[in-house]
C-alpha cells in the first residue's frame, strides 16, 4: 500500500462558510471539495476576493468572529502508527484505507490493540473490526475536534504561510525566538536544541544564521519572506498551506523564491497547497489545479491538462488573462465585467454573466461538480472540449 | 543583559542625550510660563499681608526683601530661575528650622528643599505601589475583556469603568473613608502614622517638633529601600533569566527570587534593632495593636516590623481608593488596544502555531497592547503629585500633594511656588523614563 | 446639484444644497451613533441635566403649587425668624432660608431631611439642596462648554497650521505641547487660585488655553497631516487657493469631526478641575456650585462626623451630579469615537 505514492493527506469534501456582515451575508467558501495528496503540490487559483484564503482559514479553523462554519468535511491524514493521531480520532468521523479501499465511519476503542469502525454500508450498520496495525491511513475530521484537540494539528500538521507575510511576523519578538516558540510547543527540544533546528532551517530558506537574533523590522521584505517560509517549515508539517507567499515581493526575488519552495517541499516530500491569483505561478509550482470562482471551485485536476485544455470557461478566460510564463505565446483577454458580489452572487451557474458560452440553463441551476475527463473535474453546463 | 547592551549601543546613548536636552528646553520653557503666569498678577503677593495684624510693615518689608520683590521685573526672572539651578527653592514662611544646624539663608525658617525631600518619598511610595496595583488589574482586566467579547460584559465593563473614571475623586474618596474607615472600621480614617504606636517611643537625640516624626522618616526610608532594591534586583533577575533554557528554569529563577527577597525583607522588619543613641529607643516595655494582633517588645529596641506595619495599615485605604478610580482608565484603554492587536495578523498567526489560547493572548495580543498602556502609565507617574492632592488631603497623608494644598491656602508662597516647579520637574523626569522603557519595549523605536 | 440648479437661484441652490448635505451628514451620523448603547446612555444624562437646568427657574414657583400648603405659606410670611416675602428667597441657592425649620422637628442647625418642600432636604444653613442643584447646572455647563469649546479652537487652528507649514512652528508647538501635556494643572490652579480670585470665566479660559495647547493639538495634527495629503488640498491649490484659504476653507472643515470628539473629552476635564477647585474653596468667586457643596458639607463635618450617612443628602447628590456629568460627556464622546474612528466600528 504504501508503494503506491499517491495516497491523500488531506481531503476537503463540501466546504461551506460564510461571513455575517453589516450588509448582509457573504458567501465566501460554497461547496468547496478537492484533495491533496501526499508530496503533491496543489495550485487554488483564482480572482482577488473568490475565497481562496477563506478556504486555508476554514481548514485549519482560524476563522474570524463573525464567520458562520455551515458544514463539510476535513478529513486530515495521518499514520496509523501515530498513537495521538488514532487517539484524537476516537469517537470522530473518519476515514481509513484498507487494502485500497476507503471506509467511512466512526472509529471506537474496544480495548488497547481491538478497535471497531462503525460505518454504514447500503443503509445498514456494520461494524469492521480493527487491530491497531490495520490502520495504515487514518484521516480524522478537523471540524469535529474541539480547539484543544485541533491544536496538535496546526503547525504540526498543517502550517501556514499567511496572505500579508510579513505582518505574520510579532514586530516585539526576535525572529528566531518565534521559530523557537513554535518548535518547543510542538517538539519536546530544549532551548539550545531548538536554536540550531532553527539555525538549520534558516540556511534552508538561505537566511544567514546571525539572523535569528534580529527584529523583524531589521529585515527586508525578502527576508521577511524566507523567516516566514521557514517558520512554516518549523515542525516538519505534513502540509503547508502557502496563501501568496511572494506577492509583496517584487518579480526576481519572487521567482526565485518560489522555486526555492518547491525544491524544499520535494526535497522533504512535503505536501502543498499553494494559492495565488497568478495563473503563471499556479502553472510553474503546481501539480493539480483547482479554479475557484466567486466561492465555489469551478475546475479541478492535473495541471497539465488544465492548462492544455481547459473544461470550464472561466479557467480559459483565466489564462489568456496572463502571459504563459511558459513561453507559449497566449492572446491576453482581459476578462470583461466585475468581479461577482459575493454578498447576491449570481443565479445558476455564478459565472454566467461573464460567460461566453452561458445558455438559458445557466442561468436558472447549478451545474453539477462533476468529473468530465478522467480526472479533471468542473462545474460547468457546456464544458469546452 | 545582552539585550540592554544591545539597546544602549543601538542610538540609545545618543537618544537619551537629545532627549534630555529637550527636557532642559521644556523645563526652561515650564518655568518661564510659570514665571510669567504668576507675574501676571495684580499687585504683588504679599498684598495679602497687608491687613493681617501678625505681620508687621516691617515683617513684609522683610519678606519682600527676602523674595527679591523689590527688584525690577528682569532680575525677578533672573533670580528665579538661578534659584532653581542651585537647588535653593526658597524658605518657607511657615514652617520652622527643625535642624541643629540652620541653613545659611533660611535661618529660623524651614527650605523648601527640605520640606520637598522629607514628603517626597512618601508621595512616591504611595502612588508607585497604587499605579503598579491598578495598572496591574487594568491590564488583566482589559485583557480578559477583549480576549472574550460579548455584548452584555462589554456593556458592563464600560459603564462600570467609564463611571470610576470619570468619579469625582474626592467624593468618592470620602465615600470609601466613610464606609471602610468610619462604618467598618477596619482601617484608619487618615494620616500617616498612629501617634499612639510612635508616642512609646522616646526621641534621644536630634531636636524636632514633632515626637517621633524623625524616626518615622528613618523607617519609611527603610522600607522604600527596600522596595527599591528589590524592583532593582527583580527587573535583572527577570531579564538575565530570559536566557534560560527551559521554562520551569526561568519559572524557578523568578518566583524564587521573589520569594527569597520577601523572606529577607521580612527578616530584616522581623527583628527587634537595637537602638542606637542618635536614634531611638523603646523606653519601656511596648505593646502595640495591630489588626487582631498584639506584639510586645523588649525594653530597648527599636521595633521596625510593627512600625513598618503602622506605614501599611494606612496605606491600605489611600491605595484602595486610588487603585479603584484608576484602574478602570487603564481597563478601557486596554480593552481597545488589545482589540486593535487582536486583528493583527501576528496574533492570528501565533493562533496558527498551535500556541496554547492563554500564550497567544498573554505573549501576542496582550504584549503588543501593552505599548500604549505603558504610556498611560508614566503618565499617571508623572501626574501622581499633582493627583496627589485629592488624596492626600483627603486621607491627610503628607505628602507633596498636601503640602502643596496646605502652603497655597496658607499662603505659603515660597513652598507653594517651589513645589509647584518641583512637580513639573517630577513629571519631565518621569516623562524621560517614559521614553526610555518604552524603547525597550519596542524594538521598532530606533533612535538615530 | 443638477435639480437643484433647474428649481433654484445659483446662489440660493448652493446653500440649499449645502444645508441638505449637512442635513444628510448629520442624519447619517446619527444613525451610527445611535447603535452605540454607550453613546445614548450619555446623550440621556446630559438632556437630563439640561431639563434640570432649565427647570430651575420656575422650580420655586412650582414648589409654591405643588409642596407648600396655604397654611404654610402664610406661617412663613409672618415667621418670628426669617420671614420671606416671596418664595423665591426660600429657594435661593446662596442665601434661601425656610422659615418653618426652626418649627419643624430638627436635627442639627437648619438640616432637613428630604421632605416635601425640600425634595433633597436643606444643607446646615437651611437651603435647599435641589434648588442649589439645580443652580449649579447652569454654571457646570457654561464652563465645561466654554472651556472646551476654547482648548477645541486653539487646539484646531494650532494642529491645521503646524501640519500645513511645518517647520520650525511645527517644532515649536510641539515643544510648547509638551510642556503643557507635563503641566500640574490641578497644583498650579491651586496655587494660583490662592493668588486671585478665580471667576468661572477666568477659570474656563485659563482651562481652555491649558488643555488647548496640550494634547489635543498634537492629536489634531496628526489628523491634519493626513489630511493635508489628501487630493482635493492639492487640488485647492492648484486652484490657486492661498494658504489662508486652503486652512480655512479645507483642512479644518475636515478636522471638525474629530475635533467635536474631543471637546466631549474636554468639558468633562474642565468640569472635573472645576470642581476640584472648588471643593478645596479656591473658587470663590463662583456663587453655587457642587462642588462647593460638597465642601461646605465635609468642612462643616457632616461627611466624616460618627453619624455621617445620617446626612447623606449634604454630600451624595452634588458627588453624583458631578460624576453623572462627567461621564455622560465621556460617554457621548465614546459614542462618537466609533463614529469618527472607523477603526473601531464593529463590521
Ligand atoms: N472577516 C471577513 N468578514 C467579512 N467578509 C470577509 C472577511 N474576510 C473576507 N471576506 C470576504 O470574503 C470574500 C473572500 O475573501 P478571501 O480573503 O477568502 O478572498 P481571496 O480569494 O483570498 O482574495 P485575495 O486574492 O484578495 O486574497 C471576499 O469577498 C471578502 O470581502
Ligand atoms: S455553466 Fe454556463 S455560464 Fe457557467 S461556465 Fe458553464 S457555460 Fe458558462
Ligand atoms: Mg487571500
Amino acid at each position: 500500500m504504501t508503494t503506491s505514492t499517491s495516497y491523500p493527506v488531506l481531503q476537503v469534501e463540501h466546504l461551506t462558510m460564510h461571513y455575517t456582515t453589516r450588509k448582509g451575508v457573504v458567501k465566501a467558501v460554497e461547496d468547496v471539495s478537492f484533495s491533496l495528496n501526499k508530496g503533491e503540490a496543489l495550485g487554488l487559483v483564482g480572482e482577488s476576493g473568490c475565497g481562496k484564503t477563506s478556504v486555508a482559514l476554514t481548514i485549519l479553523r482560524l476563522l474570524p468572529e463573525n464567520a458562520q462554519f455551515l458544514g463539510g468535511h476535513v478529513y486530515f491524514f495521518r499514520d496509523g502508527s501515530d498513537e495521538a493521531h488514532v487517539r484524537r480520532a476516537l469517537g470522530k468521523p473518519v476515514k481509513i484505507l484498507l487494502n485500497g479501499r476507503e471506509h467511512q465511519g466512526r472509529l471506537l476503542e474496544v480495548n488497547r490493540a481491538q478497535l471497531v469502525l462503525e460505518t454504514q454500508l447500503n443503509g445498514r450498520s456494520q461494524q469492521i473490526k480493527l487491530g491497531r496495525s490495520d490502520i495504515t491511513h487514518l484521516g480524522v475530521d478537523l471540524t469535529a475536534l474541539s480547539d484543544e484537540e485541533m491544536r496538535p494539528i496546526r503547525w504540526k500538521g498543517i502550517s501556514m504561510i499567511f496572505q500579508a507575510a510579513m505582518n505574520s511576523l510579532n514586530p516585539v519578538y526576535k525572529v528566531g525566538d518565534q521559530l523557537i516558540e513554535a518548535i518547543q510547543t510542538h517538539m519536546p527540544l530544549s532551548l539550545p536544541e531548538a536554536r540550531e533546528r532553527v539555525a538549520q532551517l534558516f540556511q534552508l530558506v538561505g537566511l544567514d544564521r546571525q539572523l535569528m537574533d534580529r527584529y523583524p523590522h531589521e529585515y527586508s521584505g525578502g527576508m521577511k519572506q524566507r523567516a516566514v517560509i521557514a517558520m512554516a517549515l518549523a515542525c516538519d508539517p505534513d502540509i503547508i498551506i502557502a496563501d501568496e507567499p511572494t506577492t509583496a515581493l517584487d518579480v526576481i526575488v519572487q521567482d526565485k523564491i518560489l522555486r526555492e519552495m518547491r525544491q524544499i517541499q520535494k526535497k522533504l516530500n512535503m505536501s502543498m497547497i499553494y494559492i495565488s491569483h497568478d495563473i503563471a505561478v499556479i502553472a510553474e509550482v503546481a501539480d493539480r489545479v483547482g479554479v475557484m470562482y466567486a466561492g465555489s471551485l469551478v475546475e479541478f485536476g492535473p495541471s497539465e491538462p488544465i492548462f492544455k485544455s481547459p473544461i470550464h470557461p472561466y479557467t480559459k478566460a483565466l489564462m489568456s488573462a496572463f502571459p504563459s510564463i511558459k513561453g507559449e505565446k497566449v492572446k491576453l483577454t482581459a476578462l470583461p465585467g466585475e468581479p461577482p458580489d459575493l454578498i447576491k452572487p449570481p443565479s445558476g451557474c455564478r459565472f454566467h454573466p461573464r460567460c461566453p458560452y452561458a445558455t438559458e440553463i445557466c442561468e436558472r441551476e447549478v451545474p453539477q461538480f462533476i468529473e468530465h475527463k478522467p480526472n479533471q473535474y468542473a462545474a460547468c453546463w457546456n464544458p469546452l472540449t | 543583559m545582552a539585550r540592554i547592551w544591545q539597546v544602549l549601543t543601538s542610538g540609545m546613548s545618543k537618544y537619551i542625550i537629545v532627549r534630555l536636552l529637550q527636557i532642559v528646553l521644556v523645563l526652561y520653557l515650564y518655568m518661564t510660563l510659570v514665571f510669567i503666569i504668576l507675574e501676571a498678577q495684580p499687585g504683588d503677593i504679599t498684598d495679602i499681608y497687608v491687613g493681617n495684624p501678625k505681620i508687621t510693615p516691617e515683617a513684609r518689608e522683610a519678606i519682600i526683601k527676602q523674595l527679591g520683590l523689590d527688584k525690577p521685573l528682569h532680575e525677578r526672572y533672573l533670580n528665579y530661575l538661578k534659584n532653581f539651578v542651585t537647588g535653593h527653592l526658597g524658605c518657607s514662611f511657615k514652617w520652622g528650622n527643625i535642624r541643629e544646624v540652620p541653613d545659611p539663608v533660611c535661618r529660623e525658617q524651614r527650605p523648601t528643599w527640605d520640606l520637598i525631600k522629607e514628603r517626597l518619598p512618601r508621595t512616591v511610595l504611595l502612588f508607585l505601589t497604587y499605579t503598579i496595583i491598578s495598572f496591574y488589574i487594568g491590564f488583566f482586566l482589559g485583557k480578559l475583556i477583549a480576549w472574550r467579547r460579548g455584548a452584555i460584559i462589554e456593556y458592563f465593563s464600560t459603564v462600570v469603568g467609564v463611571v470610576l473614571f470619570t468619579v469625582f475623586t474626592p467624593w468618592f474618596a470620602l465615600l470609601l473613608v466613610w464606609i471602610f474607615a468610619v462604618n467598618l472600621g477596619i482601617v484608619p480614617i487618615g494620616g500617616f502614622i498612629n501617634p499612639d504606636n510612635w508616642r512609646v517611643v522616646e526621641r534621644v537625640g536630634t531636636v524636632s517638633r514633632d515626637m517621633g516624626v524623625s524616626l518615622s522618616n528613618v523607617v519609611f526610608n527603610y522600607i522604600l529601600m527596600w522596595l527599591g532594591g528589590l524592583t532593582l534586583v527583580w527587573g535583572v533577575i527577570y531579564l538575565v533569566s530570559q536566557r534560560f533554557p527551559y521554562a520551569w528554569q526561568r519559572r524557578v529563577a523568578r518566583w524564587g527570587s521573589v520569594c527569597i527577597g520577601l523572606l529577607a525583607m521580612g527578616a530584616f522588619f522581623g527583628g527587634a534593632w537595637p537602638g542606637s543613641a542618635d536614634q531611638a529607643v523603646i523606653a519601656s516595655e511596648t505593646r502595640f495593636n495591630f489588626f487582631l494582633w498584639q506584639l510586645e517588645f523588649p525594653a530597648g529596641t527599636i521595633p521596625l516590623f510593627p512600625l513598618a506595619l503602622d506605614f501599611v495599615q494606612h496605606m491600605i485605604l489611600p491605595i484602595l481608593t486610588l487603585t479603584l478610580i484608576s484602574f478602570a482608565g487603564t481597563m478601557l484603554l486596554m480593552r481597545n488596544t488589545m482589540l486593535e492587536t487582536m486583528r493583527e495578523d501576528y496574533v492570528m498567526a501565533a493562533k496558527a502555531k498551535g500556541l496554547p489560547d492563554q500564550v497567544v493572548r498573554d505573549k501576542h495580543a496582550a504584549r503588543n497592547a501593552l505599548l500604549p498602556v505603558v504610556t498611560s502609565l508614566i503618565f499617571a507617574i508623572a501626574f501622581s503629585v499633582d493627583g496627589g492632592v485629592f488624596t492626600e488631603t483627603i486621607f491627610s497623608w503628607p505628602g507633596m500633594g498636601k503640602l502643596l494644598l496646605e502652603s497655597a491656602i496658607e499662603q505659603d508662597y515660597p513652598v507653594a511656588i517651589g513645589t509647584l516647579v518641583f512637580t513639573g520637574i517630577f513629571a519631565l523626569v518621569a516623562h524621560l523614563i517614559a521614553d526610555i522603557l518604552y524603547a525597550f519595549l519596542d524594538p521598532r523605536i530606533r533612535y538615530d | 446639484m443638477q435639480r437643484a440648479r433647474v428649481t433654484f437661484e445659483p446662489t440660493q441652490a448652493l446653500w440649499r444644497v449645502r444645508l441638505q448635505l449637512l442635513w444628510r451628514g448629520l442624519k447619517s451620523t446619527w444613525a451610527m451613533f445611535a447603535e452605540s448603547k454607550i453613546g445614548l446612555t450619555g446623550l440621556g444624562i446630559i438632556i437630563f441635566f439640561i431639563l434640570l437646568w432649565m427647570l430651575w427657574p420656575i422650580y420655586p414657583w412650582l414648589m409654591e403649587r405643588l409642596a407648600w400648603t396655604p397654611e404654610e405659606l402664610e406661617a412663613a410670611r409672618n415667621a418670628p425668624y426669617g420671614a420671606i416675602s416671596s418664595i423665591y428667597q426660600v429657594y435661593d441657592p446662596v442665601t434661601g432660608y425656610d422659615p418653618l425649620i426652626p418649627l419643624e422637628e430638627n436635627r442639627e442647625g437648619n438640616i432637613l431631611p428630604p421632605s416635601r418642600r425640600h425634595p433633597l432636604g436643606t444643607d446646615q444653613y437651611g437651603r435647599d439642596i435641589l434648588a442649589q442643584l439645580m443652580a449649579s447646572t447652569g454654571s457646570e455647563f457654561t464652563l465645561g462648554v466654554l472651556a472646551a469649546l476654547i482648548t477645541v479652537f486653539i487646539g484646531t487652528c494650532i494642529g491645521a497650521i503646524t501640519a500645513y507649514y511645518g517647520g520650525f512652528v511645527d517644532t515649536f508647538f510641539m515643544r510648547l505641547a509638551d510642556v503643557f501635556i507635563l503641566f500640574p494643572l490641578v497644583s498650579f490652579l491651586i496655587v494660583l487660585g490662592s493668588m486671585m480670585e478665580l471667576t468661572l470665566l477666568k477659570l474656563a479660559l485659563i482651562l481652555g488655553i491649558l488643555f488647548g495647547f496640550g494634547q489635543i493639538t498634537i492629536i489634531l495634527k496628526s489628523q491634519a497631516l493626513a489630511i493635508k495629503v489628501k487630493p482635493y488640498i492639492e487640488a485647492a491649490k492648484v486652484a490657486g487657493g492661498g494658504h489662508f484659504h486652503v486652512i480655512f476653507r479645507h483642512i479644518i472643515p475636515n478636522m471638525l469631526p474629530l475635533s467635536f470628539l474631543y471637546m466631549m473629552f474636554n468639558v468633562t476635564s474642565a468640569i472635573f478641575s472645576e470642581a476640584a477647585l472648588s471643593f478645596f474653596g479656591l473658587l470663590p468667586g463662583a456663587r453655587t456650585t457642587w462642588g462647593i457643596m460638597i465642601d461646605s458639607a465635609h468642612s462643616g463635618g457632616y461627611i466624616l462626623g460618627g453619624r455621617s450617612f445620617e446626612y447623606w443628602w449634604l454630600w451624595v447628590p452634588p458627588g453624583v451630579a458631578i460624576t453623572l456629568l462627567c461621564s455622560a460627556f465621556y460617554l457621548v464622546g465614546r459614542g462618537l469615537d466609533e463614529v469618527v474612528n472607523p477603526r473601531l466600528r464593529k463590521r
